[in-house]
């Protein structure tokens, strides 16, 4: 007994003094999990995001960008919407890679449509979209960025239908994305999704590959109907220029003329004037010498033949034909 | 006392545990609204989200649905028009469950809630579709036709607790073998547009050619008018001059023009056939000859 008393208080000290070690870090771990697991209400919502939060599931309030604390899971949970990120979805080709340079895989099915004039046309656009109101984007709606695609293609569809080919490709670009954009909007509003559309814009309007060849070759029959002009033009800028250079040349050439054939009239009549003055000073032998003078130079030059004229006149034809001594000696 | 508080730990823990097996509650989220089966009868619908009691399982039992606008997307499927034509259509439909209990005791699913949908949209679409010309329901129709196909899908979904809000026609396109017509009417088109172009620029450039010429030719000719004008004075001036001239005494200009010319016209193959009797000869008998001719 005696011994016994002391082992035994011995045993319980010691058991004590373990006991109470063991049981504070029991209470200290149960209070640590406790308090990690109100911690796990402690959440941050990005400068772009706001925060949604539902209260066992129903909705209870949105929260502005922040440190923010909520009951935990599974009592209040959040979901962060990026409210201020604008979207993008791309229709008609799915960008694989951005590049430079990027690559891009073709949905015909989502580009081909049927225009107002029964041709088909080949148009690629993105669409660009934010979320406006975030409680009807994930409350109201579900798969909302689905949405989205359809009504654009469905709206981007009617607008193209309603106009024709020429119209899409060129000059009616600006009006289908305007019109596009608002038709979607009109869908999306009607289904109270909270979308707001920013644009819709045409990446690549064309046509289709099957007749690409034959569009190309309008464009460049319109740039020969221009060049061809463009060369009658041109060869107007030359000929008329010639022309007026030609008629220039041939008035200065008349008026030459004219001015040469006075002048030599002049001349010759001031000539003749001049030798009549002194010819009527002595008329006959002035007569006389420029008779002989000028038969001086004839004389000499051509072949004479002197007949008898008590002869017939008819006997010159014995002689023919007449020949030279120079001839003869050839 | 430690034992007794061990004990009536266990026990705490035990009812928790045994609650939240039986869970006499269930949670609704803001998407969510339920049908409530009590022994398999229908007692309640539920709209309002958030925490609600209701007694264990097996005696009461929760059908969720979802109260967001749902959407089905059809398969493109061959429609014939008006005229005959085959359109391929890709329509696709925004729908709610507006009334979970008639939902579940009629189509149970959203899928085969999904074929009902289809098989009466589908049906509309075709009967409208059937009224119209091919190209009507591409320009002008489709908003109309899409508005009948709602309203009387609509109609007809209420039957199994939905609301259609939208049927919408996505796609209206060709079958392949049609297509390879209009690609072949777009080629023909371009080429008649190309050979237009081309010929309006021949036209256009042969005309302005022309005018070109013709603008040539009458300054050319112009100016060569003027010209005969100029030279026509000219020579007249110069007639008027020498007139003026020799008129002083015409006898002796014939003689001297006459001899200008003899000496400008004679030359070494002309051959001068005289006689004796010429006056430039009269020497050449007699050297006293010159005095006779006095």
């Amino acid at each position: 007994m005696f011994y016994d008393e002391p082992e035994g208080k011995v045993i319980n000290l010691h058991d004590s003094k373990i006991t109470r070690f063991f049981k504070r870090l029991g209470y200290l771990i149960i209070v640590i999990v406790i308090a990690i697991y109100f911690l796990t209400g402690i959440y941050v919502v990005g400068p772009d995001e706001v925060g949604m939060v539902r209260t066992l599931g129903k909705f209870s309030r949105q929260v502005p960008p922040g440190l923010h604390y909520h009951l935990p899971y599974p009592f209040q949970t959040v979901v962060k919407p990026k409210v201020t990120e604008l979207r993008r979805i791309e229709i008609g080709f799915r960008t694989l890679y951005p590049g430079p340079p990027p690559h891009h895989q073709l949905f015909p099915e989502e580009s081909l449509m049927l225009t107002g004039d029964e041709n088909i046309v080949d148009c690629q656009y993105i669409v660009q979209y934010r979320i406006s109101d975030p409680y009807a984007y994930l409350f109201l709606i579900r798969d909302a960025e689905n949405a989205v695609r359809n009504a654009a293609e469905a709206a981007m569809r009617e607008v193209v239908g309603k106009k024709g080919i020429d119209e899409v490709l060129t000059v009616g670009r600006s009006d289908v994305q305007q019109e596009a954009r608002s038709l979607t909007q009109e869908i999306l509003d009607s289904y109270q999704s909270g979308i707001d559309v920013v644009a819709v814009q045409l990446q690549d309007v064309q046509p289709p590959q099957e007749v690409a060849a034959a569009f190309r070759d309008v464009a460049s029959a319109r740039e020969d109907r221009a060049r061809f002009i463009n060369q009658a033009q041109a060869y107007r800028n030359q000929v008329v220029p010639q022309a007026r250079g030609e008629a220039a040349k041939i008035l200065e050439e008349a008026q030459a003329f004219q001015a040469t054939v006075i002048k030599e009239a002049e001349g010759e009549a001031a000539r003749f004037l001049r030798v009549l003055s002194e010819y009527q000073l002595n008329p006959d032998i002035s007569r006389e010498r420029i008779f002989l003078e000028t038969m001086e130079t004839v004389w000499p030059q051509v072949n004479k033949f002197i007949f008898d004229s008590q002869e017939n006149n008819e006997s010159v034809l014995k002689f023919l034909p007449l020949v030279t001594r120079e001839a003869e000696d050839e | 006392m430690s034992r007794k508080r061990l004990t009536q730990l266990t026990m705490v823990l035990i009812i928790i545990a045994v609650v939240v097996i039986i869970r006499p509650w269930y949670i609704l989220d803001e998407t969510e609204q339920a049908v409530i089966l009590q022994l398999g009868k229908p007692i309640a619908t539920i709209k309002e989200s958030g925490l609600h009691l209701k007694l264990p399982y097996p005696l009461q039992v929760v059908y969720k649905f979802d109260k967001r606008l749902l959407e089905y997307d059809s398969p493109p499927e061959e429609v014939i028009t008006e005229d005959k034509k085959t359109l391929l259509i890709d329509y696709y439909a925004r729908w709610k469950i507006v009334d979970p209990l008639l939902f579940l005791q009629t189509v149970v699913s959203e899928a085969r809630a999904m074929v009902r949908i289809d098989d009466i949209a589908y049906s509309e679409l075709r009967t409208e579709v059937g009224k119209v010309e091919l190209m009507d329901i591409v320009a002008t129709e489709r908003g109309q036709i899409m508005e009948r196909v709602t309203a009387k899908t609509n109609l007809k979904a209420q039957d199994f607790g939905v609301e259609v809000v939208d049927v919408r026609i996505k796609r209206a396109d060709l079958p392949s073998q049609n297509e390879e017509a209009v690609f072949q009417r777009m080629q023909t088109e371009r080429e008649q547009q190309a050979k237009q172009y081309r010929s309006e620029g021949e036209e256009e450039a042969t005309k302005v050619q022309a005018a070109a010429d013709r603008e040539k030719a009458l300054i050319l000719a112009e100016a060569r008018k003027e010209a005969q004008i100029i030279r026509g004075e000219g020579e007249a001036e110069a007639l008027k001059i020498y007139a003026e001239a020799y008129n002083q005494d015409p006898e002796f200009f014939a003689f001297l023009r006459t001899m200008e010319m003899y000496e400008k016209s004679f030359t070494e193959k002309d051959t001068l056939i005289l006689t004796p009797e010429s006056e430039i000869l009269n020497y050449l008998k007699s050297p006293r000859q010159s005095a006779t001719r006095d």
